[in-house]
């Protein structure tokens, strides 16, 4: 099997970036929509909008770790956190340093002394490492330079059958030529562990895969509800999916048939090669942030219903699961693996050319949710603290 | 003495709005930017937030509830859902529901309008047509609830109030533990048409898409170095206070306002599946 | 071009790849099932009769349980389909 060829931008910490952003980080969601004015004024900077005022609650470690680590994917050339200047923003921050080699820089409202300061210096910095990145040159990057985030989302009865068994394919080949890739999404998998599991490097990782769906169903059983109600969806059972180990069947097919190497908590780094499983919700923006903190440098995302969305710094590939959803919104979708249903073409095709789109978007190819600007960002909390 | 008028919108059955906003409610996070580009070409307000889908038990109602409190609010004009199409909460019922109290209410769904380019185009031409018609009019004063964010203490709660009261300006207040941005959302829920934040020491001053919201300093090291980002110093008299009530209630924009800060919070109560 | 997909061959359902309408004979690779009712596009169809309770069986896997006898060529969806997992109530 021959390696593609790779282009990508070392980072000094030895991880690759696929795309050089500028990513605006603001601390506190009274500064967000400074952080999209400077976002809507300076080419290649991307904002991060949400709705935390740096409350210290039970959802604090876990939003403080999206914050680090989302700071630190190698996608990001550079790092402005927009701050209020309290010493939780300076943990953050700092935490974010040990992290990994993103430049970090930070501009706080109380220093600037008014917001429209705070606004003009940001656009120098921003204008100013825009200029550096440009400057920035591709090279040739080995295959484990890429960390691929697995997704699927508005599922239907073709997602098992197409474009997931497809991105399987895709996915088993770079794991085999030196990748990682990740798959997510706890609850998809919920009646399809045990056939994860058999598939672990060693019983342990296999043990590990079985005890998170478990934590996972008792903390959900903890709330006293009956999750069929919610789950599939009712866009999925529309599609004709009638119960959740249905769809999770067909979701970890998205994990083709490699061998799990590991177990990540949600946002924790994968440590070496190969393929792992991340506890993350199925909701699709808080499962791209997990992976974006994470490092994943790439995504692929299947979708039966069709979804505009992307992540604010993973370029994320958008595969139809139907060709007729594929035909009628082929402005969300940059690839359509229906053809497998349809019989034009097979598994194996749709799979490689899954592959050449990986290659291709990663050397710098736009997907249609970058075209479009659909960057999203949500916190995961699990502690119901905005309450 | 007679008592001061504001100007304001009537809207029969849901009270007098300060300001006459046309909400793009994103129903679900996936139809974020589709509802950002209608809204900057029609001069709408919008807002991203997370939720819409992967909710389940008391959080399906209950963030069904907030869209509608927020969408039947008296600041808002009309109002333009947008939804994704396969998401738990469904951008028809959601319409239905506003409905009953806001009869300017109208939705698009993504999935069938052909995609993002077709949601977009379709959505500017609905929210024009849903753009006002209503018109500014003299309003009495006690159409005016005012909600006080009491995240910080102040020397005399009672005293601002009972001043308030003379001038005409009923209030309502949310209480110290939550946080100012908590805080909005619960008043926004009680109807006030503008929000007075006596916000945290530690905390900046921030603002509510909907509501106006009027900053009152503290004598803080932060707050003293940001200043400028207050509609009122630390030592502002009730009389001070009122005054700038009447202003913004009939138009005058504030700091937060005209900054655009702040983000909406919505409440809930159980984790994503 | 094919009318359903025959996923395993321990499958006790397969997948309709076109609408299907009530009474249509599926006549593919050596099986047939008549449609006894309207089945859409991409839901399931029973290639097997099943029993209330005995699973339902897709890509080889059990996928739930019937709630209800269910004949050969019926519409197999949530009406007549429960998941094993995650739930409240005792079956």
């Amino acid at each position: 099997m021959s390696a593609p060829q790779l282009l990508g931008y070392p980072r000094s910490d030895g991880r690759w970036g696929f795309r050089n952003h500028i990513l605006l980080l603001p601390l506190h969601q009274a500064l967000c929509n400074t952080a999209r004015e400077i976002e809507n004024s300076v080419f290649s900077a991307v904002a991060v909008s949400h709705d935390w005022s740096g409350e210290i609650d039970s959802d604090f470690e876990r939003i403080a770790k999206v914050f680090a680590g989302i700071a630190n994917n190698p996608n990001n050339f550079s790092t402005i956190f927009l701050t209020i200047g309290t010493e939780t923003e300076t943990k953050i921050i700092e935490r974010s340093r040990v992290l990994g080699a993103t430049p970090l820089h930070v501009l706080s409202l109380s220093d600037s002394g008014s917001m429209a300061h705070l606004l003009t210096s940001a656009i120098a910095l921003a204008s100013q490492l825009k200029e550096a990145a440009n400057k920035e040159s591709r090279v040739l990057a080995p295959v484990s330079a890429i960390v691929l985030g697995l997704e699927c989302g508005g599922s239907d009865a073709y997602s098992g059958i197409t474009a997931n068994p497809a991105l399987g394919l895709a996915s088993d080949r770079l794991v085999e030529l030196g990748a990682t890739s990740i798959l997510g999404e706890t609850m998809e998998i919920l009646g399809s562990e045990h056939l994860l599991a058999a598939r672990a490097l060693n019983p342990a990782v296999g043990q590990q895969i079985i005890d998170l769906v478990a934590r996972y169903e008792r903390s959900i059983n903890y709330e006293g509800i009956d999750i069929r109600g919610a789950q599939p969806s009712r866009g999925n059972i529309e599609g004709g999916l009638s119960t959740l180990e249905e769809k999770s069947l067909g979701a970890a097919k998205k994990a083709g048939s490699a061998p799990f190497t590991g177990v990540l908590e949600y946002a924790d780094h994968p440590t070496a090669p190969g393929l792992y499983f991340m506890d993350t919700p199925g909701h699709d923006i808080e499962q791209l942030t997990g992976f974006a903190a994470a490092g994943v440098n790439i995504a692929v995302f299947t979708t039966g219903r069709g979804t505009p969305t992307g992540s604010t710094v993973i370029p994320t590939i958008k595969v139809a699961t139907n060709t007729q959803m594929g035909s009628v919104l082929a402005d969300l979708i940059d690839l359509n693996a229906g053809t497998i249903a349809d019989g034009s073409q097979s598994l194996e095709e749709v799979g490689s050319l899954i592959f050449d789109k990986i290659i291709e978007v990663a050397n710098g190819r736009q997907t249609k949710a970058e075209l479009g600007a659909h960057h999203e960002f949500n916190l995961s909390r699990l502690y119901g603290s905005t309450l | 003495m007679s008592l001061p008028e504001i100007l304001g919108f009537g809207h029969s059955g849901r009270g007098v709005g300060v300001r006459d906003h046309q909400l793009i409610l994103p129903s679900v996070v996936c139809s974020t930017r589709v509802s950002r580009r209608i809204a900057a070409e029609v001069g709408a307000v919008t807002f991203a937030h997370q939720h819409g889908c992967g909710i389940i038990g008391i959080d399906v109602a209950g963030i069904d509830d907030f869209f509608v409190d927020l969408a039947s609010h008296p600041n808002v004009g009309s109002v333009l859902i947008v939804s994704l199409g396969c998401e738990t909460i469904q951008g028809n019922e959601l319409c239905a529901k506003i409905a009953r109290f806001n009869p300017s209410t109208q939705y698009i769904v993504i999935q069938e309008s052909g995609g993002v380019e077709g949601a977009v185009a379709k959505g500017i031409l609905l929210a024009r047509v849903l753009a006002s018609q209503f018109k500014p009019s003299r309003q009495r004063i006690e159409e005016l609830v005012v909600g006080i964010d009491f995240s910080r203490q102040i020397a005399d709660p009672r005293a601002l109030v009972d001043a308030l009261a003379k001038q005409g300006i009923t209030c309502i207040s949310a209480d110290q533990i939550h946080g100012c941005a908590k805080n909005f959302s619960t008043l926004m829920a009680q109807k006030a048409q503008v929000i007075l934040s006596f916000t945290s020491e530690n905390q900046p001053p921030t603002g509510f898409a909907l509501i106006p919201v009027i900053n009152v300093a503290s004598a803080s090291p932060l707050h003293n170095a940001i200043m400028g980002e207050f509609d009122l110093k630390s030592d502002a008299t009730s009389e001070e206070i009122a005054a700038l009530i009447l202003k913004v209630a009939s138009g005058a924009k504030t700091i937060s306002e005209a900054n655009q800060s702040g983000e909406i919070v919505a409440p809930r109560a159980v984790r994503s599946v | 071009m094919r009318k359903v997909l025959f996923l395993s061959p321990l499958d006790n359902i397969a997948v309709c790849l076109s609408d299907i309408a009530a009474g249509e004979m599926i006549s593919q690779e050596g099986r047939e099932v008549t449609a006894i009712e309207h089945i859409p596009r991409g839901h399931k169809i029973s290639i097997r009769g099943i029993l209330k309770s005995e699973g339902v069986i897709k890509y080889g896997e059990r996928m739930g349980h019937a709630t209800t006898d269910i004949p050969v060529g019926a519409h197999v969806h949530t009406h007549n389909v429960l998941g094993d997992r995650l739930s409240t109530e005792q079956v």
